[in-house]
Parts: C-alpha cells; sequence; structure tokens
C-alpha cells in the first residue's frame, strides 16, 4: 500500500524538490532565500501529506497537512523574517565551510543515508526513497547548524531536521495519531519562539549573533 | 480514581495561571507555596492510587500512570515542594537586595509551575506523549536559565536550548521507530502508544529495528539525561540557572529523561535480548562517570561542581539498569530517588553559599561552617552523602548496584565503576572540605540568609538521613513494583 502511494510519480518528484530545497539553503549565502527555501520545502511537506490523506483516506492528515501549512511554511517564515528584520542582521551568512565544499557534503549525505536505509530491512515494507529523503534532512540539518555561524541558522537546521522526521513520520505509518502531531506542532511553534528570544537575548547582551562569541563556558 | 491525573496536572498550571495575576511579593509567594503544596498532596493521592489500581488511564489513553509513572511523580513533587519553600528565600533575597524586579519574581514562578507541570506530565503519559513533555521542560527551563541577563547565562541557555533539541530530536526517530514497530502489531490506535500494552507485544518486535530505535533514544534521551559524551551543555546550564531551578535540573529533570531512556529499555530487551541493551548502558554509564573524574578533581566552581557530580550520578543509574537482575534495577531505582534528595540539598547549600559570598569559585570561599553555621553542616552533610559515604542513603544504592555488578559477573565493569567513585569522593571532598573549614574570608558577616532555604534543605535532609538505614516498608513495596515494570 505504502509503496503505492509513495511510489507514485508525483509523490517521488515532490520528494526530489524538498531535496532540491534542502540543496537550496546549503548553496545560499543570503538569509532571506534560506528562510525562503525552507518555506518550499515545508510546503512540499504539506503537498506530501495532502496527497497521502486523499490516497488513503485518513482524515486526521488532511489537518496535519493543514497545520504543516500554516505553522511550517507560514508563521514559521514569518518569525525568521522578522527576527532578521528587528535585529538588522547582516544578510550574508558567515561559514565554516564555504558553499561549494558544502554542497558537496550535502550530495555524500545523501549517498551514506541511502546505503543507511537499504542496509536495514525496513526497506521492502516503504518507500526506501522517502526514507532516504528523511535520513537526508536529519544530517544536513545537522550539518548546517555547525557549518553556519550565525544562531539563526542553527535554528533553522533544526527546523530542517524537524521536517526530515517528519517526512520520515508520514512514510513509516502515515503520521502519526492526531493528538501526538498537535503535540510536536505546538513544540515546535513554542520552540521557535522560544530561540526567537534568545536570540534577541543574545543580540542585546553580545551586540551580534554569531555564535563565535558563545565560547566563554567551558571546563 | 476519575480524573486523578488530569487533577495534578492541572494543579501547577492554575498556579502559575494565579501567580501571573498577582500584584505584590506577598501574594505570589503564598499563591506559589499553596499550589505547590497543592501538587504535592495531589501527586502523593496519585502515588496511592497507583498502589491500589496498579494502572491508571485516561483520555484516550494519552494519560497514563503505572508505578514507576507513580515513582516519577513522587519525586517532582517532593522536589518541586521542597525547591518552592527554597524559591521563597533565595529568590526573595535577589528581590530585597534589587536583582530582581517584582515582574521577573512573578515571571519566575509562572515559569517554575509551568516547568513543575511539564515534567509531571513527563511521567505520566505515553510514549510519544514523553516526548512532547521532554521537549516542553527543555523549553520551560530555557526561559528560567535567561531569568538574569548575564552574558554567561544567555550563552548556557542557547547551547542548552540547541544541544537538547537535536538530541530530542534523534529521540522523536526513535520514537516513531517504536511507535512503527508497534502499529503492525497492534493496529492504529492510542494502545500503539501505551507503556503496558507496548512492553506486552514487544518481544514479536522486528530486532533490527529496535536495535536502531534503542540507539537514538539512547542518544537523544540521554543527552538530556546529561551521559557522556552528550554532557556538554549540563554544566554550563545548571551552574547559570537560578539555584532553585539548579536543584529541579539536577535532581529531577535529569530523571525523567533517565526515566524515558528505563522505559524503552525494556520494551527493546524484549525484543533484542539483554546483552546488546544492557552493554550499552553500561557503556554510556562508565564514560559518564569517566569524564566526571578530572572534571570533579581540577574543578574552580562549585556549582559546576555539582553539575558534574550529576553527570556521575546518571552515569551509575545507567549502569545499575544496565546490570540488571533484581539488585541492579533496585538499585538504580532507589539510586534516582536518593540522588535528586541529596543533589537539590546540595545545590540549596550551593545556593546560600552563593547569596553570601556572591562568588561561584571555590578558591574564594573558606570557614562556611562558622560564617553560616547551619547551612555549612548540612551542606557538609550533603557532600559526604553525594559521594557515597555510609550511612547515608546513596551508600545504600550505589552498594546494592555494585552487588548487582558482582553478581551479574560483570567484574571489569564493576571494579571500574568503584574505581571511578572513589576518585570522584576524593576530588569532591577536597573541594568541599576546601570551602567548609578553615577561616571565613574578611568581610563574611555570620549568620544565615533564610530561614526557608534552612527549613527545605532539613527536609531534604531527613531523606538523606532515613534512607540510609532504613527503607519504610511501604516505599520499598513501591521500588519492587518498579522494578517489576522495568523487568
Amino acid at each position: 500500500m505504502s509503496e503505492i502511494i509513495l511510489g507514485s510519480k508525483s509523490v517521488q518528484l515532490l520528494i526530489a524538490l524538498i531535496l532540491v530545497s534542502t540543496f537550496m539553503i546549503l548553496g545560499s549565502t543570503r538569509l532571506y532565500s534560506c528562510v525562503r527555501a525552507f518555506g518550499i520545502q515545508s510546503f512540499l511537506l504539506a503537498c506530501i501529506a495532502g496527497i497521502v490523506a486523499y490516497s488513503t483516506g485518513k482524515n486526521d492528515l488532511y489537518v496535519i497537512s493543514a497545520l504543516t501549512l500554516i505553522i511550517k511554511a507560514a508563521i514559521i517564515p514569518y518569525i525568521f523574517i522578522y527576527i532578521i528584520r528587528e535585529i538588522k542582521v547582516k544578510r550574508e551568512i558567515e561559514l565554516y565551510v564555504n558553499i561549494s565544499p558544502s554542497l558537496i557534503i550535502g550530495g555524500v549525505l545523501v549517498v551514506i543515508s541511502y546505503y543507511l536505509i537499504k542496509s536495514i530491512n525496513i526497506i521492502s515494507e516503504l518507500s526506501s526513497f522517502a526514507l532516504t529523503a528523511s535520513m537526508s534532512l536529519v544530517s544536513i540539518g545537522l550539518f548546517v547548524m555547525i557549518s553556519r555561524k550565525k544562531a539563526i541558522m542553527q535554528m533553522l537546521g533544526i527546523l530542517i531536521m524537524e521536517n526530515g522526521l517528519f517526512l520520515g513520520a508520514i512514510s513509516l505509518t502515515y503520521g502519526m495519531p492526531l493528538l501526538v502531531e498537535l503535540g510536536i506542532f505546538f513544540d515546535v511553534l513554542i520552540g521557535v519562539l522560544i530561540m526567537g528570544i534568545l536570540i534577541f537575548r543574545i543580540n542585546k547582551t553580545f551586540e551580534s549573533i554569531d555564535t563565535d562569541m558563545l565560547k566563554t563556558l567551558i571546563g | 480514581m476519575i480524573a486523578m491525573i488530569e487533577y495534578l496536572l492541572l494543579a501547577p498550571i492554575m498556579t502559575g495561571i494565579l501567580c501571573f495575576f498577582t500584584k505584590t511579593r506577598k501574594q505570589v509567594e503564598t499563591i506559589s507555596i499553596s499550589g505547590s503544596v497543592a501538587t504535592l498532596i495531589l501527586g502523593l493521592t496519585l502515588v496511592n492510587e497507583v498502589f491500589k489500581y496498579d494502572i491508571i488511564v485516561s483520555w484516550e489513553n494519552a494519560l497514563f500512570a503505572d508505578a514507576f509513572s507513580a515513582f516519577i511523580v513522587l519525586i517532582v513533587s517532593i522536589v518541586g515542594f521542597v525547591a518552592s519553600v527554597y524559591s521563597i528565600g533565595y529568590m526573595g533575597h535577589e528581590f530585597n537586595h534589587g536583582i530582581l524586579d517584582l515582574r521577573k519574581l512573578r515571571f519566575y514562578y509562572v515559569l517554575f509551575h509551568i516547568f513543575m507541570f511539564t515534567m509531571l506530565l513527563v511521567g505520566v503519559t505515553n510514549s510519544l506523549g514523553l516526548w512532547i513533555a521532554i521537549e516542553m521542560t527543555t523549553l520551560v527551563s530555557a526561559l528560567l536559565m535567561i531569568l538574569y541577563s548575564r552574558k554567561s547565562s544567555v550563552e548556557a541557555a542557547w547551547k542548552y536550548m540547541i544541544i537538547c533539541t537535536v538530541g530530542i530530536t534523534f529521540a522523536l526517530f526513535g520514537t516513531i521507530l517504536t511507535y512503527y514497530g508497534a502499529v503492525k502489531i497492534l493496529g492504529e490506535s492510542g494502545d500503539a502508544l501505551n507503556w503496558t500494552s507496548l512492553i506486552a507485544v514487544a518481544d514479536q518486535f522486528d530486532p533490527t529495528i529496535m536495535k536502531l530505535a534503542f540507539i537514538f533514544i539512547l542518544i537523544g534521551y540521554g543527552t538530556k539525561a546529561g551521559l557522556a559524551p552528550m554532557h556538554t551543555w549540563l554544566p554550563d546550564a545548571h551552574s547559570e540557572a537560578p539555584t532553585p531551578v539548579s536543584a529541579l535540573l539536577s535532581g529531577v529533570l535529569l530523571n525523567c529523561a533517565m526515566y524515558g531512556i528505563i522505559r524503552f529499555y525494556t520494551i527493546t530487551t524484549k525484543s533484542t535480548g539483554i546483552a546488546f541493551t544492557s552493554n550499552l548502558l553500561i557503556i554510556f554509564g562508565l564514560l559518564s562517570l569517566g569524564i566526571a573524574v578530572p572534571f570533579i578533581i581540577l574543578q574552580e566552581d562549585y556549582k559546576r561542581l555539582l553539575a558534574y557530580s550529576s553527570v556521575e550520578h546518571m552515569g551509575i543509574i545507567a549502569i545499575g539498569i544496565g546490570f540488571g537482575g533484581i539488585f541492579g534495577v533496585f538499585g538504580a531505582i532507589l539510586h534516582m530517588f536518593n540522588h535528586a534528595m541529596t543533589k537539590s540539598l546540595m545545590f540549596f547549600g550551593a545556593g546560600n553559599i552563593l547569596l553570601k559570598h556572591e562568588t561561584k569559585e571555590i578558591d574564594k570561599i573558606s570557614g562556611v561552617v562558622k560564617s553560616m553555621p547551619v547551612t555549612g553542616t548540612m551542606f557538609f552533610i550533603g557532600g559526604l552523602a553525594i559521594t557515597g559515604s555510609p550511612p547515608f542513603s546513596i551508600f545504600l544504592s550505589e552498594f546494592t548496584i555494585l552487588t548487582a555488578g558482582f553478581m551479574q559477573g560483570r567484574y571489569v565493569s564493576s571494579v571500574l565503576f568503584l574505581l571511578f567513585i572513589i576518585m570522584i569522593f576524593a576530588g569532591f571532598f577536597n573541594n568541599i572540605s576546601k570551602m567548609v573549614f578553615g577561616t571565613p574570608k574578611p568581610g563574611i558577616a555570620t549568620g544565615e540568609v533564610s530561614r526557608w532555604t534552612l527549613a527545605a534543605m532539613a527536609i531534604l535532609l531527613v531523606f538523606v538521613f532515613v534512607l540510609g538505614f532504613y527503607i519504610p516498608p511501604g516505599f520499598y513495596e513501591m521500588i519492587m513494583k518498579v522494578v517489576n515494570v522495568v523487568g
């Protein structure tokens, strides 16, 4: 069943586009384009949830899809843009790892994810492609967090990871019970708000949101 | 038994909301203390109910309580109550000295009670609810950490937030994998999340998937529980938070994360066999102990000293569970309780010292027992207790765990365990003695900071002392029930 829905051409295409949007984040030095790419990624996820809902007839998934659209594709990107405007961050991202090596590492991570998913024997029952994409999102999100200097990019990295898990959950079990999904959405939203507050606080106390500054507590 | 869990969860939320609408310091303190008394009473009632009915389920399986949940609720409500008593003295002192204004004080109490709510929720929910609750604890406590707008607090809060959120994301993956395994057997209902039904069918789960899930869970919740090498945020966060919160973070929240690991340990063990899970737990546990050793011996900041000691004790609990058998699990569960009480006592003592001396450096403090006789004495007894000296409670649980290690024939781990503990004892004790004995530094007047803080410490001291040589039959029975749940 799962293979039929998630293996269908449209879903495959959407998953491929999600990977493309992730690489847009890796390949960009401008904060706004990163946020836009994240918005697109969340929008595509909402579409996948919608298609799965339509083909399985599970009404809960429509709610989840709508919530993804509202929270992850609209509200969260808006919060990002608000933060960027309010604290007048320099629009360029400073990197620990440059763009081209970043892209290559991203590609390598996708390949590793592919073999990782292949090596555990759950492929037969699932679309391995969706799971590969899910793992790639998680690992690329992690990579974004450690390779970019701005605190705001660490926040984006976490959200990419979260999107990856969302995709994983949909491809494994068609999402989780509604109550749980609502809880997760609530946590993600509150988490973004609190990280936003922290970023404002960092900006106020350190007069910069470079994570280089945050290196005094050791030992 | 109707809606017991809901009442328990509502109490701290209502208290938090009421605190928000207060106008004076007196009002907010009165509401906070009565709220935590209510939480404590409801918590104890829930423990009693669970004793009678074994399992309580409500809200379409979303809320769930068995003996293990009741045990966590017990720890949270006792330490929460004591911490709220302590807060009146500690935060009141900060308020009197103009470090906090009324708005911040109110903000503190609101968050304090919401933090209590999230930790209670960890205990009384199902497998995915657990994830949601633990993530909520991170969010609330990060806000508590930035109560003081110091540079170091902001840095600590950011690290805490980022590292724990990433960790917990891994835990979510592990949880989803478990859910996936359960759905194949139980079908898509709330049952597939419930601890009891998960454990009942755990032996039919695919071992490969469960192995993967457990690794993710261990890394995820292990980050939150402060197991090495994912512990890096812990000393920062625990030393930078306001002291009553440090006590809650160290004494209770770490246990809550450990609770998550132990729950999944039970499920995974049923599916993969005991060797895989217990070896992993012992490795992470020993690593935590080993990493804590140098940091405790060479530590310069006494709140960080206590934080590293928490890393050590979480390691001990992991090892206890890893050794397994009735002795190992019993010791580990007892240790959770003992550590919660003793570490809170230590943090409270450290808080009193901090208020008086306004420095966290060990070298700048001496003669506490002379300048603050009561705090000094209790802090010293706490120091003896936390390092596992007889006749205090932690000695008993550590000894039980060690016995389990030898009984299971894990000689190398047991010897390493003993070795690390002795080294930590020496290092920790050396640092504490430097602070407690000697002559007070010039300019430090004799006298205690507040009677509230001493009352809080005295309550904890009773637990530390009594549980050292006498375990009340009711409490013993409760722990045995938890041991049965853990398996």
